[in-house]
């Protein structure tokens, strides 16, 4: 078994309210905050991006977990813009935190799901035994068309996880995971090209909700739990309508969810998305509770996970800032200055 | 173009600046900026000493104007420090933001 | 040491768009070797002070351009140091001749600025800081802006006394024809111009500036048509930490200290003998801390004494800056230092028509190069 052994996040300060956005592009206010379920989301500053997000989470995550930056062995970073489309953000993130040079590395893309892949894959590498500690992380700095719907939710932020092989360092135990996987055109961004596109209305049934469910049922019926069996649930937030609804429908009350629900005053920060909801869960779930996670990623695939918090969580998330400490340290920024923040001025 | 060699010495000199405390010593708010800079400013600059006794001069950042006196408590944080042309390497470097 | 400075010439500073360095360098020159009584066979070296010839124009080896341009094809030699070019210029050949080289040199101190945009010039200038301070996006004022604001928070010296730093200069640069600014300035003008970066403004700032000058020196009296002589009896540099976050103090170059030691030693001199000195204004705070440094007034108390009155044209003791200094005379980098030398050799010679310090015996130059890495001092006297 192998199990979370710290984490780590970073938001940018900057918001802009979804209002603020509807205004400019003549929509009504309400009617866009209502049925999208945000009410503001996070801006990186134009001297961010993927890799300083990635940095200042990561660097949380190992700070937490008091060990030494040589200690891990394996950095993977999952991102739909990292930095460069060739020089990996990994390492990077790795050179800047003091890393060393033996680490194992790779850049990741599945979307939104890119930073959950990336726990598989360190996961592996420990189950393996061949490594013992090792670094996954989502980090995202959205780019969105103006007046295109996803100007509305594109938002910024970064998560970092360590696995370890050691069952006295967890914090968590990762019981198990599957992944529901299929070649889905919902969202997508050609290379070269600055703002992804998406298919409208077939972004939601076909996609997000048909890989969500399948994943989870599949997961639940290999663990033979139902979702009376979990204390909490975290879903991917493309927006504040589909994880209500996803975790509605498969029997989740809203009761389970709310911890994680960062979405209405963050938007989305793609790769960082579920695993930042993970990451406000683990800030105040009890020990020895259950924790159900499924993360979505455009073209289309979900990862299920099934978590268990241990005693150790309540003493290691003393010594880092909480999701909700970050979430409040916010500056309220206009369009414009959002325009000039995310490079398009 | 930024030379690539000389973003890699810089990257690793600031790595050991990185998530360091310290106070502002001295500060002005650069208005007419630089070449590289032209669609940054109104931003400040810092001189600080952290809590190792180095000193480094850089950017301030997510700031109020409370912020910006001799005394202030900052931290070290990990940010772009050139706008890149669309071709070059990406130069990173240390930023400080008030505590 | 005595170094006779037998001619000395400058152009008028200002945006010379139509003269280029050539031409400024032709008219700087040839006009110092005329008021030498000397001809251009008699210059045995030129020492050439300038700093962006390359950064902005592509232009290095400016010795043999010069040399070349002026028709005397002799070792010809570019010295840079920043804004203390001209005055390390001097230095050199100053040294050359003490060294039994040469017996009679020219010095130039020329610079080109206005060809370009203010952010090239600006990055440009930013060659004389360190990296750090180029990635932090600084500029040459925010760097004397960070030393405004220690002197203030050490001291009290206020805006106001810094504004009075450039009505000053100005008032002394509307008596000098060579001077870029010709117009007298109130403290109010000084003090409501747009802010740089803070607190110093606009008008706290020497300009962007074309010009040249031109000094010929000797150790030996010619005869012919030489007239008396001035001498310089001191020409010392000293160096500092090159960024601005290692020095020890903000509000004090050590490298001015350092070198004003070593010249008022060498000259036997004190800084209360000093009748007139030509001080390095490129920022107002940059005169205010230069008149602490040099021992004119003592620690944090040049702002009040200067707002007083006490180096204005026939008010004061010393007297600073009778050219306009850098604020109102002009700074095109390169030539600065020589100029102040042109300056205070032609108040020691009594031909300073106007703006002429009385019974002015000795003189001082000070000439810095960077935020304070690097100083130079003349001491002259007739």
């Amino acid at each position: 078994m192998v199990g979370i052994v710290s984490y780590g996040a970073y938001i940018p300060k900057g918001r802009i309210k979804i209002a603020e956005i509807a205004r400019v592009w003549g929509k009504s206010p309400e009617e866009i905050t209502r049925s999208l379920g945000i009410e503001e989301k996070a801006i990186a500053s134009f001297d961010e991006d993927a890799a300083t997000m990635a940095v200042e989470a990561a660097w949380q995550a190992i700070r937490r977990a008091k060990i030494p930056a040589t200690s891990l062995e394996a950095v993977y970073i999952g991102s739909e813009s990292h930095p460069y489309a060739v020089n990996p953000t990994s390492t990077i993130v790795g050179e800047t935190l003091g890393l060393g040079n033996d680490y194992l590395s790779a850049d990741l893309e599945f979307a939104c799901k890119a930073g959950s892949a990336g726990m598989q894959v360190v996961w592996g590498l420990i189950e393996s035994k061949k490594i013992k500690l090792g670094l996954a992380v989502g980090s995202d700095s959205s780019q969105a068309k103006p007046h295109d719907a996803l100007e509305f939710t594109a938002g910024a932020g970064a998560a970092a996880y360590v696995l370890g092989i050691n069952e006295k360092d967890w914090i968590a135990k990762i019981i198990d995971f599957v992944s529901f996987s299929s070649d889905t055109p919902d969202f997508w961004r050609r290379d070269g090209i600055s703002y992804p596109t998406h298919s409208g209305r077939f972004t939601g049934e076909p996609a997000y909700f048909c890989h969500v469910l399948a994943a989870t049922q599949k997961l639940l019926q290999k663990t033979k739990l139902t979702p009376s069996d979990f204390d909490h649930c975290v879903f991917h937030m493309p927006n504040g309508k589909f994880p209500r609804e996803v975790a509605a429908r498969i029997g989740f009350s809203p009761k389970q969810l709310e911890m994680s629900l960062i979405v209405d005053k963050l938007g989305n920060p793609y790769s960082a998305s579920s695993l930042l909801g993970l990451a406000a869960v683990l800030d105040q779930a009890k020990p020895e509770k259950r924790i159900f996670f499924c993360s979505y990623g455009s073209g289309a695939g979900s990862d299920a996970f099934i978590f268990e918090t241990t005693r150790e969580l309540v003493k290691r998330r003393e010594s880092g800032k909480s999701i909700g400490k970050l979430m409040a340290e916010k500056r309220y920024i206009s369009y414009v200055e959002y325009l000039k923040q995310t490079r398009k001025l | 173009m930024i030379s690539p060699v000389k973003v890699w010495r810089h990257q690793k000199e600031i790595a050991s600046y990185f998530g360091k405390e310290g106070k502002i010593i001295s500060w002005t708010l650069i208005r007419v900026p630089p070449e590289g800079f032209i669609n940054e400013a109104p931003y400040p600059i810092v001189l600080v000493k952290l809590s190792d006794k180095r000193r480094i001069i850089a950017q301030l950042i997510d700031w109020q104007k409370e912020n910006l006196r001799i005394g202030q408590k900052v931290k070290a944080v990990y940010r772009r420090t050139r706008q890149p042309d669309s071709e070059g390497v990406i130069p990173y470097g240390i930023k400080f933001t008030p505590l | 040491m005595k170094i006779a400075v037998l001619g000395a010439s400058t152009t008028k500073f200002g945006e010379l768009w139509d003269q280029s360095p050539r031409v400024l360098a032709k008219k700087a020159v040839f006009e110092a070797i005329s008021k030498s009584g000397l001809g251009t066979r008699d210059i045995e070296a030129i020492f050439v002070g300038n700093m962006l010839s390359g950064i902005l124009g592509g232009q290095e080896n400016l010795g043999p351009l010069f040399a070349d341009e002026l028709g005397i094809f002799c070792p010809a030699f570019k010295i840079e140091g920043a804004c203390a070019s001209g005055g390390l210029a001097a230095h050199n050949a100053i040294n050359s001749i003490l060294g039994g080289q040469y017996k009679t040199v020219a010095v130039l101190g020329i610079e080109k600025m206005t060809d370009h945009k203010p952010e090239e010039v600006a990055s440009g200038l930013m060659a004389a800081g360190a990296d750090e301070e180029r990635e932090a996006g600084a500029t040459f004022v925010s760097l004397y802006a960070l030393m405004a604001r220690a002197h203030m928070e050490a001291y009290g010296t206020t805006e106001r006394e810094m504004a009075a730093v450039s009505v000053k200069n100005h008032f002394h640069a509307s008596l000098n024809e060579r001077a870029q600014f010709n117009k007298l300035v109130s403290l109010e003008q000084v003090l409501s111009s747009p802010k740089i970066a803070d607190p110093l403004k606009l008008m706290d700032c020497s300009p962007v500036s074309d010009g040249a000058s031109a000094i010929v020196i000797s150790h030996d009296r010619f005869t012919g048509k030489v007239i008396d002589p001035v001498w310089i009896v001191a020409s010392s540099v000293a160096t500092d930490t090159l960024a601005l976050s290692q020095r020890e103090d903000l509000t004090s170059l050590r490298a001015v200290r350092l070198a004003a030691e070593n010249a008022y030693k060498a000259a036997g001199v004190s800084p209360s003998d000093v009748d007139v000195a030509e001080v390095h204004d490129c920022f107002s705070i940059a005169e205010i801390i230069a008149c602490e440094d040099l021992g004119f007034f003592g620690r944090g108390k040049a702002a009040r004494e200067i707002a007083n009155g006490k180096t204005k044209l026939g008010k004061g003791r010393p007297v600073i800056n009778p050219s306009g200094g850098l604020k109102a005379c002009g700074h095109p980098v390169g030539a600065t230092g020589v100029k102040q030398i042109v300056e205070i050799a032609t108040q020691l010679r009594g031909e300073a028509d106007e703006r002429q310090v009385k019974k002015a015996k000795i003189g001082l130059t000070h000439n810095v190069g960077g935020s304070g890495a690097i100083a130079v001092i003349h001491i002259l006297r007739s």
